[in-house]
C-alpha cells in the first residue's frame, strides 16, 4: 500500500510538473479513492512541487507558457481536493481570496498573469479582473467576493496614482479596514507602497505569494 | 508621412479580421507559433556569448519572425479580430520603410539613419529619463542636465508626480492638462538649455488617446517631434492606440512606437524573444505605419533589460533586422543601476557597445534604477552613452564581445541587490546644474577603465 501511494503522489507531481490537466486530475481522484487524505495531497505533492516550479521559473529554467499549464493543473487538483475535504465536513483548505488587477488606464497582461498563477497554484482563489480596472470595480469586487487581499498592478509610472485613488476610495467609504491591499508592477517601488498607505508590497511574482501568505497570517 | 490608404487598409483589417478569443491568440498563435518557427528555422542561440556573431543565425531569425508573423498577425482587442497581412504583403510593405528621418527644427535637427552591423556611422542618442517620475521642482533642471550635453541629440520628459498639485486622472480634464504641461515644460527646458528646436518625444505623462492627442498640434507636439506610442505585449492593439496611430498619420508627424516583450513570457527564453522582438519591430512598421521602430524588452523580475538574456536576445534581433531591412530600430537602455554608481556606468558600456555593433539606429536613456524610483537619474549617464556610441561605432563584433563581458563581469553580480543610487537632487549641483565631485570621479573612473579596455574616447 505504502508503495503504491509512493508511486501515485510521484506521478501526480510529474502530471504537475509537466502541466497535463487530465492527468492531474484522473491521478488526484485515484488518490483519494485510494485513502489518501485531502490534507496530505496538499502539504505533500502539491505544494513542494508548486515551490519547485515556482524556483524554476525565478531561474528562467521553465517560462510563462509552461508555468501557466502548471498553473491550470494545480487549480483542477485543488477543485478536487477541496470538494472531497468540504464533503468529509472539514474545513476549507482555501489560504483566501485575492482580487487582483490591473489599475485604470494600464493595459499590461503578463506580469499580472504570473502572479495569479502562482497564487493560484499555492491554494489561493484569484478573482482576475483583468486589466483597466477602475477603482470601483476593484470596490464592488472585493465585497461580492467577500475578499481578503486586494492586489493592484500597475506596470507604468503613469498608472501609479490609480493605485493611490483605488485605495483612496476604499479609505473614503470606510471599508480600508475591511481588506489587505497590496500593489506590485514593474512601476512600484517599496517607497510608493508606503506612501499609498498599502498593506505591502513584492518586487516580483514568487514574492508576492509570500506576501499575501504572511499577510493572512496575522 | 501622412498615408490614408495604408490606414484605411490597417482600420479595415483590425474591423473584418477573423474573430479569436484572446487566450487562443496568447496561446496558439503566439506560444505554439513561437515554438513552431524555433524548430523550422533551428532557432539555438550560443549562450555563452553576449554579442552574437554568427550572420546566418541572424538571418534565420528574420525568416523565423516574417514567417510567425504572417501566421500569428496582430490581436485588436477592441474587436476580438486578427489583423493578418500576408509575407507577401509584409515583405513588400518593408521595402518602402523609410530609411532616414530628421528631428528636429531648424538648426538643433539631427538625422537619424538606418544602420547596418559595425556600421561606422554614430547612432543619435535619445537622452532623458524615459518617463522615471520626478517631484515638480526639479522637472526642467534634470531635462536641462541632458539637453545641455552636446552628445544628447534628442530627449523626452521625465514623468509629472501630479498636475498643480493634484494627482492625475487617466482620460480626465487633468491629464489632458498634464499632457500639455509635460510639453511647456520640455519645451522651456530646451529654450533654457538653448536648443529650442531639438526633437522629443511625446506624449509620455499621458496614456489615452485623448491625452496624449490633446496636445499634439499648434503649440504642442510639432510635426518634426517623435509621436510615440507603446502596443500591448504581446503583438496587441485597440482602438486608443489605433485612435493614436490615426491622429499622427493625419497630422504627418514622425510615428516613432515601441513593443516591448516581456522576457519568460509568452516567447519563453532567449530563442523565443529574439524572434518576438524582431516579428514586434516589423509589426510596428507594417501594421502601425512607424517611421521607426523601437523596443525596450523586459526582465519579469528585475525590469531591467541590462542582464545577459535580453543584451543577446535584443542584440540578435537588433542585427536580424540590420541585415535584412532598412528599418530604423532603436533600443532603450533600462539599467538597473543609478546615479552615484558605478553599476549604472558598466551597464551603459554593455547595452551601449552590443546595440551600435548590433546596427541600432537610436539609443533611449538611459532609463536609469529601471525607471521606477523618483527622480533617480541624471545628465551625467546620458553623456557617457554618448560617448560610448561614438567610441562604439569603431569597434568590430568581436571586439565588442570582449568589452561587453568585461564590463557584465563588473555589474553582472550586483544587479540582485538593486543599486539604485541617488536622486539627481544629491548628484547635480542645481544652482550650476553640473554634476558633483563624487558622481564626476565614478564616470572618470569607469570611463578610463574602459579605455584601457579598448574603448576610444578621442
Amino acid at each position: 500500500m505504502a508503495k503504491d501511494h509512493q508511486k501515485i503522489s510521484a506521478d501526480l507531481s510529474d502530471a504537475l510538473k509537466n502541466g497535463i490537466t487530465e492527468e492531474a486530475k484522473s491521478l488526484t481522484q485515484k488518490a483519494l479513492d485510494q485513502g489518501i487524505k485531502p490534507l496530505h495531497i496538499v502539504e505533500n505533492i502539491l505544494v513542494p512541487t508548486l515551490t519547485e516550479i515556482g524556483r524554476r521559473f525565478q531561474d528562467f529554467e521553465i517560462f510563462l507558457p509552461e508555468l501557466m499549464m502548471a498553473g491550470e493543473a494545480a487549480e483542477a487538483i485543488t477543485t478536487i481536493v477541496e470538494k472531497a475535504t468540504l464533503d468529509a465536513g472539514q474545513p476549507s483548505l482555501n489560504k483566501g481570496t485575492v482580487i487582483l488587477g490591473q489599475v485604470e488606464g494600464d493595459m499590461h497582461d503578463i506580469g499580472r498573469n504570473i502572479v495569479g498563477t502562482l497564487l493560484k497554484s499555492h491554494g489561493f482563489k484569484v478573482i482576475d479582473l483583468g486589466r483597466d480596472v477602475t477603482a470601483s470595480a476593484f470596490l464592488d469586487a472585493a465585497e461580492k467576493e467577500n475578499a481578503d487581499i486586494i492586489a493592484l498592478s500597475a506596470l507604468m509610472t503613469t498608472t501609479l496614482p490609480a493605485q493611490k485613488r483605488t485605495i483612496n476610495l476604499f479609505s473614503e467609504v470606510r471599508k480600508r479596514e475591511e481588506f489587505f491591499i497590496v500593489v506590485g508592477g514593474g512601476a512600484v517601488s517599496e517607497e510608493w507602497s508606503k506612501e499609498v498607505g498599502s498593506d505591502g508590497y513584492s518586487a516580483d511574482a514568487a514574492g508576492a505569494v509570500e506576501l499575501c501568505k504572511s499577510l493572512l497570517k496575522k | 508621412m501622412k498615408h490614408t490608404t495604408r490606414l484605411m487598409d490597417i482600420i479595415q483589417r483590425s474591423l473584418t479580421g477573423p474573430l479569436m478569443d484572446e487566450e487562443d491568440f496568447n496561446d496558439k498563435h503566439v506560444t505554439q507559433g513561437l515554438a513552431r518557427v524555433i524548430k523550422a528555422y533551428d532557432i539555438h542561440i550560443n549562450q555563452d556569448q553576449i554579442i552574437n556573431q554568427d550572420d546566418a543565425l541572424a538571418d534565420r531569425v528574420w525568416e523565423a519572425a516574417v514567417d510567425f508573423l504572417a501566421s500569428c498577425g496582430v490581436y485588436c482587442q477592441t474587436t476580438n479580430r486578427l489583423i493578418l497581412f500576408s509575407k507577401t504583403e509584409i515583405l513588400d510593405i518593408l521595402k518602402y520603410a523609410p530609411a532616414n528621418a530628421w528631428i528636429g527644427e531648424g538648426t538643433d535637427a539631427v538625422q537619424e539613419v538606418a544602420r547596418k552591423i559595425e556600421d561606422p556611422r554614430r547612432p543619435l542618442l535619445m537622452g532623458s529619463s524615459i518617463g522615471t517620475p520626478i517631484e515638480d521642482e526639479y522637472f526642467v533642471p534634470s531635462m536641462i542636465s541632458y539637453i545641455q550635453e552636446p552628445e544628447v541629440d534628442v530627449t523626452m520628459a521625465p514623468t509629472l508626480t501630479n498636475i498643480y498639485g493634484y494627482d492625475i486622472r487617466t482620460r480626465s480634464p487633468l491629464e489632458i492638462l498634464s499632457s500639455w504641461r509635460e510639453v511647456e515644460l520640455t519645451l522651456e527646458a530646451m529654450r533654457r538649455a538653448g536648443r529650442p528646436g531639438m526633437g522629443f518625444t511625446g506624449v509620455g505623462s499621458s496614456i489615452s488617446d485623448v491625452g496624449q492627442l490633446s496636445s499634439d498640434g499648434p503649440g504642442g507636439l510639432r510635426q518634426t517631434d517623435l509621436h510615440t506610442f507603446g502596443i500591448i505585449s504581446e503583438l496587441k492593439t485597440n482602438f486608443e492606440i489605433l485612435n493614436k496611430l490615426t491622429h499622427i498619420i493625419m497630422r504627418a508627424g514622425i510615428v516613432d512606437p515601441y513593443a516591448n516583450p516581456i522576457y519568460g513570457g509568452l516567447g519563453g527564453g532567449m530563442d523565443g524573444q529574439a524572434i518576438l522582438i524582431t516579428a514586434a519591430m516589423i509589426a510596428l512598421n507594417v501594421f502601425f505605419m512607424a517611421t521607426c521602430v523601437g523596443t525596450s524588452p523586459a526582465h519579469p523580475f528585475n525590469f531591467n533589460d541590462t542582464g545577459k538574456e535580453l543584451l543577446l536576445s535584443s542584440g540578435l534581433s537588433f542585427q536580424a533586422l540590420a541585415r535584412n531591412s532598412k528599418l530604423m530600430t532603436n533600443l532603450t537602455n533600462t539599467p538597473v543601476g543609478g546615479p552615484g554608481t558605478k553599476t549604472l556606468l558598466y551597464e551603459c558600456i554593455a547595452l551601449t557597445v552590443m546595440m551600435t555593433v548590433s546596427g541600432g539606429s537610436r539609443i533611449l536613456g538611459p532609463r536609469s534604477a529601471t525607471g521606477s524610483i523618483t527622480g533617480h537619474f541624471s545628465g551625467l549617464e546620458a553623456r557617457f552613452t554618448g560617448e560610448l556610441l561614438t567610441a562604439a561605432s569603431k569597434l568590430s563584433r568581436d571586439k565588442a564581445e570582449e568589452i561587453v563581458q568585461k564590463a557584465y563581469s563588473k555589474y553582472e553580480q550586483d544587479l540582485a541587490q538593486k543599486p539604485y543610487g541617488k536622486h539627481f537632487k544629491d548628484v547635480y549641483d542645481l544652482k550650476t546644474i553640473q554634476p558633483t565631485a563624487e558622481w564626476c570621479q565614478l564616470y572618470d573612473e569607469v570611463k578610463n577603465e574602459a579605455a584601457g579596455w579598448g574603448l576610444s574616447f578621442d
